[in-house]
């Protein structure tokens, strides 16, 4: 136990004399607090609401025979943009391309239209409104011509109704962009400290440093030793900058007028998760990453030879990012129970979706079970792997070899 | 103390390295773990410091099973390992803590090891910014800082200038006095027939010599001369015994240009000096073999 603590310590020694963490670590936390809070000093004193005041954008139709109608009573139709009557289609066009209207229509029948615009963006509800607005006025005209009401239609077709929300279990919209954001930062944690676990333990192989280790201490201290220093320091990393971000939120909240809550406003349950899966994700992950650093000889060779298990975690992520549109569907709830994606998938459900106690504990044991399976077979390796050199071991060939002792 | 390899086995993929392999060390004496490259030396060494289980056989320490965890061992090993990119001072005193030593210990100790073998000055910086001799002497230090019980030393002379290998054989002279158990092991004869009172010679994984320096010494020198000549070259002074003095002596080999002669039994020396006298030949050199550990260490280990 001693060993591991003074292996322990060194290596944590290790992250925190490394130059580049220090600065990422400072680097980061004082941009978060940074964008948090600065632009508050821009933002001060309105508290209006913006909705409605922000400039309208300007559309363009041409109307030639009138399909439309009284432009006036059409441009009144929709509101929410400025109206620009042309006399003629070039104008239109020069109109949509010296970007004075952001669009344009040129309607050529009562239900026809060309919609013209200089590039169309993904998220293009201009011709929505336009078409609604237009199908309106055509709605008008015939039951006008058909001696029926038109108000009294269009009343009936827009009557707002009242709608109350009660959410049982989670709101996911709200929920979605820090869930998204926490599933980001665990990923890039993973590979992060999965690589440098790798990149230490060969290059104490290829530096013959454990050489000398290898006869001070057993390989058990030597990797936990690695892996739980990493835990430490990327728990210090990340507990220190989000905890600026969200801590400086706080503070500064009622100047953002609540508008970032999306992003900062986590719950208390969500962050125990994220930490719990956080870690026991790490561990597992960081005890594969030692393996394979143990296996190879080379730095060079550890993003070969790292492949199957980055691509593991990829694909892993990959299933979280699109699991969280349906947080309660059967692939996530399969893959909270699968160690390799339970880490992202687990959190992901206490998170947006509706997830009891038991299966909480479940998977917790299932994943603390799996790395400890992991860690054993890690340490075996490590001790194996550690004094051969050469060519990068093929893991099936270490496994072979640990079973013949 | 004394450690007592009995009868080691090691097999590595099927293939078997040691084939029983059978040594003794005690306290205050230094045994020369002598073999040629990839003859088991450092497979042994190993197995000693339990980094790999033997397949048979046992390491004793005063008749009870050797567990290493609890000496304080210091391994020099043949590949110098320690971190390129980390400060002297910090390595050395991580491995004394490592070793067992606290940490206001380790700092000490580093301190006077340094000191000892003179590269304090070289505390603070980076190892790989040292010249190839001083990283060796912080080696060194790295081996004795936890001031073992046990201390392995492999081809501690290497990359040593003149001045260097004084300071360290005095502090290896210094250790054995202290009462230290080491083990050498090298390929410099020279520094090995100064300190070990016991060798043992591996090839191909058994044990071909064995014992106590100064006893193989004699025992090879035993009934033997030595024979040169002036202007006369070795292949023919061979002839010249076979057919001239062939009922005195056999040719048993040559160093150099000198013959080394065999007596036959019952033969005297005075009887080859005065075959010699009248033979008329312009002796340069007559005296008894005195194998030097080099020469001992060619015949039994050639292939």
């Amino acid at each position: 136990m001693k060993k591991f603590l003074t292996v322990l310590k060194f290596e944590i020694g290790n992250y925190f004399k490394n130059k580049s963490f220090l600065l990422t670590t400072v680097g980061l936390t004082l941009l978060m607090v940074g964008v948090v809070i600065v632009p508050t000093f821009f933002m001060g004193g309105s508290k209006k609401a913006d909705a409605g005041e922000d400039t309208k954008n300007t559309l363009a139709f041409f109307d030639e025979k009138g399909y439309l109608g009284n432009p006036k009573e059409f441009e009144q139709l929709l509101p929410q943009y400025d109206w620009l009557n042309c006399s003629e289609e070039r104008e239109l066009k020069e109109a949509v391309k010296s970007e004075k209207a952001e669009a344009g229509f040129i309607v050529q029948g009562e239900t026809k239209y060309t919609y013209v615009v200089e590039n169309r963006s993904m998220m293009d509800n201009i011709q929505e409104s336009f078409e609604s607005g237009m199908l309106k006025s055509y709605r008008m005209k015939t039951l006008t011509e058909q001696g029926i009401d038109a108000g009294i239609v269009e009343s009936l077709y827009e009557k707002p109704l009242q709608s109350d929300t009660m959410i049982l279990g989670k709101d996911s919209a709200k929920n979605y962009t820090y869930t998204y954001v926490l599933v980001f930062v665990m990923y890039f944690f993973v590979l992060l400290y999965g690589q440098m676990i790798a990149t230490s333990i060969t290059s104490e192989k290829s530096n013959r440093a454990i050489e000398i280790l290898v006869t001070s201490a057993n390989s058990n201290s030597l990797i936990f030793g690695k892996v739980v220093a990493g835990a430490v320091c990327s728990l210090f990393q990340g507990g220190l900058i989000l905890g600026a971000g969200v801590a400086s939120y706080r503070m500064v909240r009622s100047a953002w007028n609540n508008r970032l809550d999306f992003l900062f406003d986590i719950p208390l349950n969500a962050w125990l998760a994220f930490i719990l899966f956080g870690i026991l994700g790490y561990l597992l992950y960081a005890f594969l990453f030692g393996m394979l650093g143990a296996l190879v000889s080379k730095t060079e060779d550890i993003s070969k030879s790292a492949t199957p298990v980055t691509i593991i975690y990829i694909v892993a992520f990959f299933v979280a990012i699109f699991g969280m549109n349906t947080p309660d569907s059967v692939l996530m709830k399969a893959a909270s129970f699968i160690p390799f994606t339970a880490s992202n998938s687990m959190f992901i459900r206490v998170a947006m979706g509706s997830v009891t106690a038991a299966e909480v504990v479940i998977s917790v044991l299932i994943l603390a079970a799996s790395c400890g399976i992991v860690g054993f077979l890690a340490a075996k390796i490590f001790r194996f792997g550690t004094l051969m050199y050469g060519n990068p071991i093929k893991f099936s060939v270490a496994l072979k070899k640990i079973r013949e002792k | 103390m004394r450690l007592e390899v009995k009868d080691i086995h090691k097999s590595f993929g099927g293939k078997e390295v040691l084939h029983g392999i059978s040594f003794s060390v005690e306290s205050g004496s230094a045994l020369g773990l002598l073999g040629r490259n990839g003859a088991g030396k450092t497979t042994t060494i190993r197995i000693l410091m339990d980094v790999f289980k033997a397949d048979k056989g046992e390491v004793l320490l005063d008749g009870k099973k050797f567990r290493p965890g609890e000496y304080r061992i210091g391994y020099l090993p043949e590949e110098r390992g320690l971190y390129p990119k980390k400060k002297v001072g910090e390595q050395i005193a991580y491995l004394a803590q490592l070793r067992g030593m606290g940490t206001k210990e380790s700092k000490e100790s580093m301190r006077r090891w340094l000191a000892r073998l003179e590269v304090s000055e070289y505390e603070n910086r980076l190892l790989e910014t040292l010249s190839k001799g001083n990283q060796q002497k912080v080696q060194l230090a790295q081996t004795l800082v936890c001031d073992p019980q046990i201390i392995i030393l492999d081809e501690p002379f290497s990359g040593l200038d003149p001045v260097n290998s004084q300071v360290l054989e005095d502090v290896i002279q210094e250790e054995i006095q202290k009462g230290k158990l080491v083990i050498f092991s090298s390929h410099q004869m020279g520094y090995v027939e100064e300190f070990c009172k016991d060798i043992i010679i591996i090839n191909k994984g058994t044990t071909v010599l064995s014992g106590d320096l100064k006893n193989i010494k004699r025992e090879f020198g035993n009934n033997r001369l030595i024979l040169s000549v002036n202007d006369m070259e070795h292949e023919e002074l061979h002839r010249n015994a076979d057919q001239k003095w062939g009922s005195l002596v056999s040719v048993y080999g040559h160093n150099k240009e000198q013959l080394i002669l065999e007596m036959k039994p019952d033969v005297k020396k005075e009887m080859i000096l005065s075959a010699l006298a009248k033979s008329g030949l312009d002796v340069e050199r007559f005296g008894d073999y005195q194998p030097s550990l080099n020469d001992i260490f060619v015949q039994v280990a050639e292939d």
